[in-house]
C-alpha cells in the first residue's frame, strides 16, 4: 500500500509526500505547470536549467555541485516535458537518507533547504540572472534539441508528434524551437521566473526516506511571501476526427528506415475514460505477446522493434518501428491489418489477459522507484480522480472484451511519418 | 548445501548466497516492503568468447562473430513454444541482454514470482534451434544491426575500441554483422550452448520481494547437473598500445560526440583498485571538478552528455570518457592536460574527500532498486568480486592509493579519441 499524505499549500500549489523508510534515499521535486505556447515554451524550458546551476548563497556552479559531492553524491535534476498541452518544469534534488551519512550530517534538511533556495532565491545581480550562466544554459538547451536529432528512433518520434499536430500547441518542442532559444534574451528571463513562481500551477513532492513536515513548511514560508495570482486553466486540444489521413517523407542519411503512424485515439482526459484505450493499445503493440510483436517482428522478421505507445493526456496513439525502405508500405499494411483485427473483435481471451497483467505488473512495480512514484502522480494532474497505482490496475483488470474493441474502433489514423535512408546511407 | 547469510552492517541490508550442487551460483536479496521481485539468471558467456577451447576437446573452436547475442535470442524459442507466451500467464516483464563478457536473461514481476522463476529456470536450460527458426532470427537481428549503424553513441563507442584494440574481440560489434550472423547454424548455436550454459559457468542472482528458501526449493527441482568442463578462452597476445590515436565517421548528427579511451593492461582488479579508479574518475571528471568547470566555459561539453567511465572486462580495460562537443579534439586535449597537471601537482585532500563521500553515497542509493542489486551482483560475480565488500571499499579508500592509481592508470600514450562528426 502506499501512503499519500497531502497538505495544503495555496491556490493552485499541492504538496504531497510519501514518506517510506525501505527506501535509503529520498527526492523533493517540484513540477511547475504551464500551458504550452510558442511564445513562451522556450523562456519556459530555460528556466529550469538556470535555476538548478545556483544560488545566492552557492552563485558557483562549482561550488554548488561540491556541495552535492558533499552531500554524498546528491543531484538536482532539471527536466522539461509535456503533459498534453501543458509544459512542465521541473527541479528536483534526491540524496540518500540521514542514517547513511559516515559523519552524521543532516543530509535531508540541507536537500530541502538547497532546493528552496535555488527556486526562490537565485543569485540575480542587479535584477538579472548571471551573463555566464544564462549563456551556457541556452547553448546547452539548443544541444539537448540537437541531441535529440542524434537519435533516429526518437527524432522519427518527436518529428510524427510535430507534423501531426502542427495545428495544435502539442506540436510545439518540449525546448521550443531551437529559433526561439537563441533569441532568448538574459533581460527577459527574471520575468519569467517570477511569472512561473506566481501563475504557475505547481505539484510539490516529497518521497522516502524524509520527513515531510519541515520540508512542507520551508515552501509554505517560501509561497507565503509570493503574490500568487489564479492559475490559468490548462487545456488541452483533444481531436477525435479525422478527414483525411496525412502523409510526410523525410529523406536522411541513414542505414534503417523509419515508419511512424500516428493516430487519434478518441480518448484523453479527463472527459474520457482511458483504461479500455489503454489496455487496447498494450493489446496491439505494448508487450512481447502483443499482436504487433508477434506478426509484425517475429512472424515476418520485418522490424527489431514495432510498438505501440499511448498518450492518455493527449489522446493520440504512436506506433513506431525500425525496417528496411524496401518494406516500409509493407509494415504500415501489416500494423494496420493488426489494428483491423482488434477492431473486428479477434483478440482471444489469452490476449487481453496477457496484456491486463502486463500493465498491471507495470503499475505495481511504481512504489518500489521514487521518480517512478512522482512521476505516477504528476502525470495525474489532469484527470478527475488521482487513482494510486493499485486502483488503476483494478481498474484495467475489469475492463471487458468489448471495451477494448470498441476503443480499436475509437481510433483514427491521422499521420504517416516514414525517414527514408538516402540510397547510399552513410559510411 | 550451504546457505551463507551476507550482513553488511553499515547498509544495513543481508543477502544469501548459495553454492547449489548442480554447480550453479545462487544470491537472493530480499527487500522487505518491495512490491516488485527482479531476477537474472546468466551465463559467463559475451561477445568476446569466439575462440575457445574445452577441456574434454583437442581442437581449438571459432565460431561466427555475434554469435552470443544470437543464442540470446534463440533460447527464448523451445520445442512447446516461446518464453514471452509463458510469461504472459504470470504477467512478469521479461527481457534478455548480451554484453562483451555475459548473457543474461531476466524478469521483474509483482505476482506470481515463483511460476516466473520456474519459467526463466526452465527456457534457459532447453535449447531448441532449427534451420527454420534460425533464419526466421535472421531478419530480425539484422534490423537490430541496421538500427545500431544509424545509433551514433553505438558507432562511437566501437570505432573507439577498434582504435584501442589491434586483436582482442571486444573490438567487435557484440550482434556481429550481417555476414558474419548468416553463418550462423543450429550446430553452432548447439555448441556454444553446451559449453557456455554450463551451470558451473553461470549464476542466478533474484531480489526484491523474496523467499531464500522457496528460491532453492525450486532450484532443487528445475536445475539439470551440468558436466565439470573447463573452457578456456583464447584471446590473441595483445599489445599495450593502441591501433591509432584518432578515429573519424561522418553520420547523419547534428552535434559531434566524442569517446576518449586510455587503454591499460587487462588484469582483474580487486574491489580496492575499483573503488579507487571509481573516486578517481570522480575527482577527476565530475561536475564539481575543475576539469569539467574549464570544459563548460569554454562551451566544450555539456551537462546532459558528459560522463566518464571504467570499462573492463577479460582481456581488456579502460577509461573511456563521452559526450557531445563541438571540439571534441579541444576536450581531449584538456582531459590528458589535467591527468598531467593532477600528476604533478598532487590530488588535493577535500577533492578526494568530497569524490569518495559521492561515489560511495551513490552506490548505497543504487541498492534501492531490485533491479540494479540483481545486475550489479551477477556482473560482480562473474568477476569474482562481492557486492559489500565493494561498498566497505569505498567507504575505507585512501587518498594515496588513488593517487597511486593516477600513476598508473590514464597514460597519453596508451590513448585514443574516436570521434563522429555530421555529415555535412
Amino acid at each position: 500500500m502506499i501512503k499519500t499524505e497531502e497538505y495544503p499549500v495555496t491556490e493552485g500549489i499541492r504538496f504531497r509526500s510519501i514518506p517510506d523508510t525501505r527506501f535509503k534515499t529520498l527526492r523533493i521535486a517540484v513540477n511547475f505547470m504551464l500551458p504550452l505556447e510558442k511564445e513562451t515554451a522556450a523562456a519556459h524550458a530555460l528556466l529550469p536549467f538556470l535555476l538548478s546551476r545556483a544560488s545566492r548563497e552557492y552563485p558557483d556552479f562549482t561550488r554548488l555541485n561540491e556541495r552535492l559531492s558533499e552531500l554524498y553524491g546528491a543531484a538536482i535534476h532539471a527536466d522539461v516535458r509535456k503533459l498534453g498541452e501543458a509544459q512542465v518544469l521541473s527541479v528536483a534534488v534526491a540524496g540518500l537518507a540521514d542514517r547513511y551519512a559516515l559523519e552524521g550530517e543532516s543530509i535531508s534538511a540541507e536537500l530541502s533547504h538547497l532546493l528552496c533556495s535555488i527556486l526562490f532565491d537565485p543569485p540575480l545581480v542587479d535584477g538579472l540572472f548571471p551573463e555566464d550562466g544564462f549563456e551556457q544554459e541556452k547553448r546547452q538547451t539548443i544541444e539537448m534539441i540537437d541531441s535529440d536529432f542524434n537519435d533516429k528512433r526518437t527524432f522519427a518520434r518527436l518529428r510524427c508528434e510535430e507534423l501531426m499536430c502542427d495545428r495544435e500547441a502539442f506540436g510545439i518542442n518540449r525546448y521550443g524551437s531551437r529559433e526561439d532559444v537563441t533569441a532568448l534574451r538574459r533581460e527577459e528571463m527574471t520575468k519569467v521566473w517570477e511569472r512561473v513562481l506566481r501563475t504557475a500551477r505547481i505539484e510539490i513532492m516529497a518521497l522516502g526516506d524524509c520527513d515531510p513536515v519541515p520540508i512542507y513548511d520551508s515552501f509554505l514560508n517560501a509561497f507565503k511571501k509570493l503574490d500568487r495570482t489564479p492559475v490559468p486553466e490548462l487545456h488541452t486540444e483533444i481531436i477525435k476526427e479525422v478527414a483525411k489521413p496525412r502523409e510526410f517523407t523525410d529523406t536522411m542519411e541513414v542505414a534503417q528506415s523509419k515508419l511512424v503512424l500516428g493516430l487519434r485515439a478518441g480518448a484523453a482526459v479527463p472527459q474520457d475514460a482511458v483504461a479500455s484505450t489503454k489496455l487496447m493499445s498494450a493489446v496491439l503493440g505494448g508487450t512481447p505477446s502483443s499482436k504487433l510483436f508477434l506478426n509484425v517482428r517475429e512472424k515476418l522478421s520485418l522490424c527489431y522493434y514495432c510498438a505501440s505507445r499511448y498518450d492518455w493526456n493527449k489522446g493520440i496513439v504512436l506506433i513506431e518501428s525500425g525496417v528496411e525502405t524496401e518494406n516500409i508500405d509493407r509494415a504500415k499494411t501489416e500494423i494496420l491489418g493488426q489494428l483491423d483485427e482488434i477492431r473486428a473483435g479477434n483478440v482471444t481471451e489469452e490476449e487481453l489477459l496477457a496484456a491486463k497483467l502486463s500493465i498491471c505488473n507495470s503499475y505495481r512495480t511504481v512504489g518500489d522507484y521514487l521518480g517512478g512514484l512522482e512521476n505516477w502522480y504528476v502525470s495525474q494532474a489532469f484527470c478527475e480522480k488521482i487513482q494510486s497505482p493499485e486502483e488503476a490496475a483494478e481498474e484495467i483488470s475489469s475492463v471487458t472484451m468489448e471495451q477494448v474493441v470498441q476503443a480499436a474502433n475509437r481510433v483514427v489514423l491521422d499521420t504517416v511519418y516514414r525517414m527514408v535512408g538516402k540510397e547510399e546511407a552513410a559510411e | 548445501m550451504r546457505m551463507e547469510k551476507i550482513t553488511n552492517e553499515r547498509v544495513q541490508d543481508s543477502y544469501y548466497s548459495i553454492k547449489h550442487p548442480s554447480g550453479l551460483r545462487i544470491f537472493v536479496y530480499p527487500k522487505e516492503g518491495s512490491n516488485s521481485t527482479y531476477a537474472i539468471f546468466g551465463t559467463r558467456y559475451g561477445s568476446v568468447d569466439t575462440t575457445f577451447r574445452r577441456s574434454d576437446e583437442k581442437e581449438i573452436c571459432k565460431v561466427p562473430e555475434g554469435i552470443a547475442h544470437f543464442l540470446e535470442h534463440k533460447l527464448f524459442e523451445s520445442e512447446d513454444g516461446d518464453a514471452f507466451a509463458r510469461y504472459a500467464k504470470t504477467g512478469a516483464s521479461a527481457n534478455a541482454y548480451t554484453s562483451f563478457d555475459m548473457t543474461c536473461y531476466l524478469f521483474s514481476c509483482t505476482e506470481n514470482v515463483y511460476e516466473s522463476l520456474e519459467i526463466l529456470l526452465d527456457f534457459v536450460q532447453s535449447p531448441y534451434f532449427t534451420e527454420q527458426t534460425v533464419q526466421k532470427e535472421q531478419g530480425i537481428i539484422g534490423q537490430e544491426i541496421r538500427m545500431y549503424d544509424d545509433d551514433p553513441q553505438w558507432r562511437v563507442m566501437f570505432n573507439l575500441l577498434k582504435a584501442l584494440y589491434h586483436h582482442h574481440p571486444v573490438k567487435i560489434d557484440i550482434a556481429g554483422t550481417v555476414e558474419s550472423i548468416a553463418e550462423i547454424t543450429p550446430e553452432y548455436l548447439y555448441r556454444c550452448y553446451h559449453t557456455f550454459y554450463n551451470l558451473n559457468n553461470m549464476a542466478l542472482c533474484v531480489a526484491g520481494n523474496i523467499d531464500p528458501e522457496r528460491v532453492l526449493e525450486l532450484c532443487d527441482k528445475m536445475l539439470k547437473p551440468s558436466e565439470q568442463i573447463e573452457v578456456e578462452r583464447i584471446f590473441e597476445e595483445e599489445p599495450a598500445g593502441v591501433v591509432q590515436e584518432r578515429v573519424e565517421q561522418k553520420l547523419s548528427v547534428t552535434i559531434p560526440l566524442f569517446q576518449l579511451g586510455f587503454k591499460e593492461p587487462a588484469r582483474r582488479r580487486t574491489v580496492q583498485e575499483l573503488a579507487q579508479t571509481d573516486v578517481l574518475l570522480e575527482l577527476l571528471a565530475s561536475d564539481a571538478s575543475p576539469l569539467y568547470r574549464r570544459l563548460l566555459d569554454q562551451n566544450l561539453i555539456n551537462t546532459a552528455s558528459f560522463g566518464s567511465e571504467y570499462f573492463e572486462g577479460p582481456g581488456y580495460a579502460a577509461v573511456i570518457f563521452s559526450g557531445e562537443s563541438k571540439d571534441p579534439d579541444a576536450v581531449a586535449k584538456e582531459i590528458r592536460g589535467e591527468v598531467e597537471r593532477l600528476r604533478r601537482e598532487g590530488i588535493p585532500a577535500e577533492a578526494f574527500e568530497r569524490a569518495r563521500k559521492a561515489v560511495y553515497g551513490r552506490n548505497v542509493a543504487a541498492l534501492n532498486s531490485a533491479e540494479a542489486i540483481a545486475n550489479a551482483m551477477i556482473s560482480l560475480t562473474f568477476a569474482e568480486r562481492e557486492l559489500f565488500s565493494y561498498i566497505d571499499a569505498l567507504a575505507a579508500v585512501q587518498l594515496p592509493d588513488v593517487q597511486k592509481r593516477l600513476e598508473e592508470q590514464l597514460l597519453t600514450e596508451n590513448s585514443a579519441l574516436s570521434v563522429v562528426f555530421p555529415i555535412k
